[in-house]
């Protein structure tokens, strides 16, 4: 059980936020995050033309590999909170519902803070330590 | 809980088989020259429907669903669009059930195979990059369904869609790999593997397949 890491992508594709947590990913670079968050996004948006059934589909929720899965919220509003976990992770929703009301209230309701653009908000920053850094075994 | 397609592609990225179960919506079928012959009946252009004479022989498609019945005679070759005989005993099709009116995705079959490729060739590298070792891409879920990916050494990638409640199906494409694949399509002659021209359908190969995906449990 590990929490690798913690994305935010904003309704056009770009990376607001990356933080990594545990160690047991590879280290990339900040282009290298930005690319694979725009990767992502697109991804995402064709995954829910691809349902074999009738009615509407969402996009990708969870996405595992043989190590690793990442669990995919998509607000009301098109943002998208990413959390990058180890397959036996219990909760990881929750998890990004928490990190949701922290975003709400820690970067929506900062007057400083420009929609859409990248999140630099030390409030935000302890509240996600708090909730995510603790949470370490 | 269900299993809704199997895809088969190769190494060059191109479509080589199809087969689905219970979609209750199908692409359209490819336009002309979009997928290669002997991929699926069900999902090739039919340039024979113009001509009266052909109904009688696409009777056994009657049922849009019926993805089995493909179209040559008793050789197990590979299906060539062109060779026209109505469908063996070996390939009965399998009672229809109520059928719910069919839907179409709006997308033409070879759109859509490129979709799906597209989409697992972006998260398998998506996925190297982030493990930093030569990790797999396993699966992915959405609301309405499941996707799974197994991709043999030599490069084939089986895909298919479940229901998004069923567990991990790598260990039914592997079957299907050392099962009907070897037996049907490598061990057959008849079938030119890698060639870019061909699809590897054939009779045997998909009832085969058909056989082993309805005895699974997780198949209705």
């Amino acid at each position: 059980m590990a929490i690798f890491g913690l994305w935010v992508i904003n309704k056009a594709g770009g990376l607001v936020y990356q933080r990594n947590f545990a160690d047991g990913l590879a280290q990339l670079t900040s282009n290298e995050y930005l690319v694979l968050a725009g990767t992502l996004h697109g991804i995402h948006a064709i995954t829910s033309r691809l349902s074999p059934i009738g009615g509407s589909s969402s996009g990708a929720q969870v996405i595992e590999g043989e190590s690793f899965k990442m669990t995919i919220l998509l607000t009301a509003t098109a943002t998208k909170f990413v959390l990058l976990t180890s397959l036996a992770e219990p909760n990881p929703d929750n998890v990004l519902q928490k990190v949701y009301e922290i975003y709400s209230d820690a970067v929506m309701k900062n007057p400083f803070h420009t929609p859409e653009m990248p999140i630099r908000s030390e409030g935000f920053d302890t509240r996600i330590t708090a909730l995510i850094g603790s949470g370490q075994t | 809980m269900t299993i809704y397609s199997l895809y088969i592609y190769d190494r060059h990225c191109t479509c080589v088989y199809y087969h689905d179960w219970h979609r209750s919506r199908r692409p359209k079928p490819a336009v002309e020259g979009g997928i290669l012959p002997a991929v699926s009946q069900a999902v090739s252009p039919s340039p024979h429907l113009a001509n009266s004479n052909a109904s009688s022989v696409y009777s056994g498609f009657g049922s849009p669903r019926n993805t089995l019945s493909s179209n040559t005679g008793v050789v197990v070759a590979v299906n060539d669009m062109l060779s026209q005989a109505p469908a063996t005993p070996l390939l009965q099709p399998p009672p229809s059930p109520i059928t719910t009116p069919m839907t179409s995705t709006g997308l033409a079959f070879d759109e859509e195979a490129k979709l799906v490729y597209g989409v697992i060739l972006s998260l398998r590298n998506m996925v190297k990059k982030l493990s930093g070792r030569d990790e797999q891409f396993v699966n992915y879920r959405t609301s309405a369904y499941k996707l799974h990916v197994y991709e043999t050494v030599s490069g084939y990638k089986f895909v298919m869609l479940s229901d998004p409640a069923a567990e991990s199906l790598r260990f039914v494409m592997r079957q299907m790999y050392v099962g009907p694949f070897l037996e049907y399509v490598v061990r057959n002659p008849l079938v030119q593997m890698d060639s870019r021209e061909h699809g590897i359908d054939n009779e045997y190969f998909r009832a085969s397949i058909d056989r082993l995906v309805r005895g699974l449990s997780v198949f209705p």
